[in-house]
């Protein structure tokens, strides 16, 4: 096990760069996951991390070395492909032994070892099977075997449950959960599935066109999203965001105005961001038109207009209303965002 | 197209492929069935589909009249060492081209297929002239040189090269992070999971070399090092006439084997020829 | 190893990426160095040889310059030469692709036995093709098996191999029946990667069976259609055997093809300097095909990967 540093991390090809400096610090046994849209270079990212790719600038350090000009295999870390990437010509025991068997172990130790894995994830009884002849979780199982019997550094994971339907991974997400914390072992996840990310995470990394846009632990990015980017991606259904200018009254924006409790300057440009189920049907509250109604058993989400917005609710009740009608919303006082205009900055 | 057929279809399908088949069939089947009779046979009218008498010693005159054993060995060693050396350098160069990144690698991968615009009818005249200054004419260097070496090679390395694009790059990254270094990659993931496309390159190359005809004529002077194909056309009587019953029991026994091997492994042969990345 | 390297610590010389790309050399080299040697060098040494006047038996070798190729433009057999080569090149694909995809459609119905009718239609690719050409070379004998049976049904068949146009159509039949099988292999293949749904949705939408073919099959083969087309049109070109067994290049001169009259002016009368002219006319022409071929699959190929 061991600590995780990249210091000002930069990646080009050829004149288009593509990560413009990272900085992370990963403290040793963490559970970090980097979160983005797709080409924000998040896997880009963790196959440097991984010796895939080459590293164009600054330095990434595993336990304290500078791994910037090794090998993966000298890197001691292990990874979990999205595609599982299992060999197909080898059967289950010898994928999970495979890289044992190049680092030049006993034939007795990698059998015990690859036993003691395919025990952890219950895949005792399929070591003799090809990879063909797995289910999908079985699969990802294996491929999380092949990583663990190595007993590496740091595991890293590149989007592995994104082939699975979405059943199987809500267990695999608790599986690979259970595993860290069975085994401690410093862990860099990727996705592009905020859920996961919110999940599993101890700290989230979010990233957007190359840069880390925040790092922090889950709620707190939920809570406290540093600016726009991450208050619009942490979060579903989305946060709702209207524009307008800070006044005594509250925020006004074309068509409402909506209170605030943030002291901001007055007459600052200011987006107004309120999660949809910070949102409360009150009776005193501000008029919005339904144009559509989601029921889930659950909760409901509404979508509807208020003033020139289009905003999205979700409701523990029931609503009785029919699209076209109108409703009476608050937004709560408490969970009320505000970022600079300009800036997409955060203002406290 | 594949709508379920009605029976009458069905049987005119039947039909019009059962006609088809006669020039595809007929002359391999005639071959050998006459190369077992007498002569006076082979020209009876209508040909008898199974001989009405046989006559072996047809075999033994092929044997007589030629060095048979000593070409049939000529040509199957000069295919065998053509079609391993041409696997060896093709699945090395087509998986470099597919996989691996390094300076002018598309620059030479055209320099490379150059070799299929320039087959070795056209070089014939310089190519006898190097193999004579190395002292190599009737010799069997230049038939098992220029196909490895040549237009040949080139379309193994072109359908060992479409083969590796389409094998999944994670597998080699898994093998990387596994602690493999290239030839570790190439020779335990990327080999074993290549032996369609191989099979492929097998087959085309080893009857590419097994037909050869113009090399061998231009090559090789003396009957003991001459090739089956060249054999073949030898015999003939005094007056340059063919010698057909023995013309055929030796085109049967130079068919018979891959024949055989043919319609036990038709399935891989198949099946190779259509994974050879040519489907587009 | 220092535990703490700094980046700014010189890097190794031996990269990862420049490990890999001296693998990658290594890789290439036997294949690179032996396309030089027996390919590039050849085809310059073609070059050479065709601006002298080389006879082999008279120990002559003269630098002529284009002496060679005025000879070639005023060879009065050249004319003749070329629309053999290419009657019998026409003729090939033409006959081979069709029946390719003939058969390979009629494979691809849903019939029982279709294997077995498959790797009969295939099996003369794996006959030695000196051994198919002589067979062929007996039945079309003036007294052979396809005039005895043409006779069966009162029709006087032509002594084919020595009359002028039967010899040439028998040199194109003899080489389809023997390696259609390759194409037809190549076609069924495309014809089976065809989603199934395109063929239900074009039935939903009431489309005949043969506006299916033309509309959905050949464009979505096309890829393999041109690809086969290209291999086919310069294997035509190398024909060599069938020529040399069964015909000669005769009667006259109507099958002599290109290679076979290049083989005859540098190895039988032994003029080297024009033969070595020969092969750059016949490189030409591969080249300007292949060239001409690859162009046309930009309007002509519909659909690509």
């Amino acid at each position: 096990m061991a600590p995780v540093t990249l210091k000002s991390v930069t990646k080009s090809y050829g004149a288009t760069s593509v990560l413009h400096g990272i900085d992370i610090d990963i403290a040793d046994g963490e559970f970090v996951v980097l979160v983005g849209p797709s080409g924000c270079g998040k896997s880009t990212l963790l196959r440097m991390i991984a010796g895939l790719e080459t590293i164009t600038g600054g330095a990434i350090e595993i336990g304290g070395r500078v791994v910037n000009d090794l090998e993966p295999k000298d890197r001691d870390i292990a990874m979990v492909f999205q595609n599982y990437a299992l060999y197909p010509h080898m059967t289950v025991a010898t994928n999970m032994g495979f890289s044992l068997e190049h680092r030049g172990g006993s034939k007795a130790e990698i059998a015990e070892r690859v036993q003691w894995a395919a025990g952890i994830l219950g895949l005792t009884h399929l070591l003799d099977r090809y990879p063909r002849q797995l289910s999908g979780g079985q699969r990802q199982r294996v491929a999380m075997g092949r990583a663990i019997v190595r007993n590496p550094q740091v595991f890293l994971f590149d989007e592995p449950l994104s082939n699975l339907d979405a059943k199987l991974r809500v267990v695999m997400r608790g599986e690979i959960k259970g595993l860290h914390q069975r085994l401690g072992v410093t862990t860099v996840y990727v996705t592009h599935d905020q859920v996961e990310a919110m999940t599993m995470a101890d700290r989230i990394v979010v990233m957007n066109g190359g840069k880390v846009e925040q790092v922090g632990a889950p709620l707190d990015l939920y809570d406290r999203p540093a600016n726009l980017f991450v208050a619009g991606f942490i979060g579903s259904p989305a946060m709702n965001f209207i524009e307008g200018i800070v006044t005594n009254e509250g925020l006004v924006a074309l068509g409402v105005t909506l209170p605030l409790t943030n002291s901001a300057p007055l007459g600052t440009k200011a987006t107004y961001g309120i999660r949809p189920e910070n949102l409360t049907l009150a009776a005193d509250g501000l008029p919005a038109k339904i144009t559509l109604i989601e029921p889930m058993g659950s909760e409901t989400q509404v979508t509807m207009t208020l003033g020139d917005h289009t905003i999205t609710g979700v409701f523990r009740e029931r609503i009785a209303a029919r699209p076209g009608e109108t409703i009476h919303i608050r937004p709560d006082l408490n969970a009320i965002h505000l970022f600079d205009a300009s800036t997409g900055l955060r203002i406290e | 197209m594949k709508t379920d057929l009605s029976p009458r279809m069905k049987t005119a399908l039947y039909g019009l492929m059962c006609v088809l088949l006669i020039p595809f069939v007929f002359p391999t089947w005639w071959m050998i069935t006459s190369s077992v009779k007498p002569i006076s046979d082979i020209f009876a009218f209508p040909p008898d589909l199974w001989p009405r008498r046989f006559d072996l010693t047809t075999y033994a005159r092929v044997f007589e009249l030629q060095p048979f054993a000593r070409q049939y060995w000529n040509s199957a060693y000069i295919a065998a060492l053509v079609t391993a050396g041409t696997m060896v350098i093709s699945s090395m160069a087509g998986y470099a081209f597919a996989r691996i990144k390094f300076p002018f690698s598309n620059a030479i991968f055209m320099v490379v297929l150059l070799g299929l615009l320039i087959p070795s009818e056209v070089t014939i005249v310089p190519l006898f002239q190097i193999f004579l200054g190395w002292g190599m004419i009737n010799t069997h260097w230049p038939l098992i040189l220029v196909p490895i070496f040549g237009a040949p090679s080139v379309f193994a390395t072109f359908v060992m090269r479409q083969f590796f694009i389409a094998l999944p790059n994670e597998l080699e990254e898994a093998a990387r992070v596994d602690g493999l270094g290239r030839f570790k990659i190439f020779w335990t993931i990327a080999l074993p999971l290549a032996k369609p496309a191989l099979g492929a390159v097998a087959i085309f190359t080893f009857l590419h070399s097994w037909n050869l005809y113009l090399e061998p004529i231009v090559f090789l002077s003396s009957t003991q090092m001459f090739t089956l194909p060249q054999a073949l056309t030898q015999f003939t009587d005094a007056y340059g006439g063919a010698m057909w019953n023995i013309q055929l029991a030796a085109a049967t026994m130079t068919a018979i084997p891959v024949l055989l091997v043919f319609i036990v492994a038709q399935k891989q042969f198949v099946e190779g020829l259509a994974h050879t990345g040519l489907k587009g | 190893m220092s535990a703490s390297a700094s980046p700014n610590q010189k890097r190794p010389f031996w990269t990862i990426a420049r490990r890999d790309a001296a693998a990658g050399y290594i890789f290439i080299a036997p294949q690179l160095i032996g396309i030089i040697i027996f390919v590039l060098v050849p085809l310059g040494l073609v070059f050479w040889y065709s601006l002298h006047e080389w006879n082999v038996l008279a120990a002559s070798f003269n630098f002529v310059g284009a002496a060679n190729y005025q000879m070639l433009l005023a060879d009065p057999n050249l004319p003749q030469v070329l629309v053999a080569s290419a009657i019998f090149s026409a003729g090939l694909v033409i006959l081979n692709m069709s029946l390719a995809l003939l058969l390979a459609v009629l494979l691809d119905q849903k019939l029982k036995g279709m294997v077995v009718f498959r790797t009969l239609f295939f099996s003369p690719v794996v006959v030695s093709l000196v051994a198919w050409t002589i067979v062929w070379s007996f039945l079309l004998q003036n007294n052979g098996g396809i005039n005895g049976m043409l006779a069966m049904l009162g029709i006087e068949g032509p002594n084919w191999l020595r009359t002028p146009t039967t010899a040439m159509i028998s040199v194109v039949v003899v080489q389809v029946f023997k390696n259609v099988g390759l194409n037809m292999i190549l076609f069924l293949a495309a014809l089976q990667g065809v989603p199934k749904e395109l063929y239900e949705a074009a039935r939903v939408d009431g489309t005949g069976a043969f506006k299916q073919f033309r509309r959905i099959t050949l464009p979505l083969i096309s890829p393999t259609i041109l690809l086969t087309s290209i291999i086919t049109i310069v294997g035509s070109l190398q024909v060599f055997a069938q020529i040399a067994v069964l015909t000669q290049g005769g009667p006259g001169m109507t099958t002599t093809v290109l290679v076979y009259y290049l083989y005859q002016q540098a190895f039988q009368f032994h003029f080297f300097g024009y033969g070595s002219t020969l092969s750059i006319l016949l490189f030409v022409i591969v080249a300007l095909l292949t060239f001409a071929q690859w162009q046309l699959r930009k309007r002509i190929v519909f659909y690509e990967n």
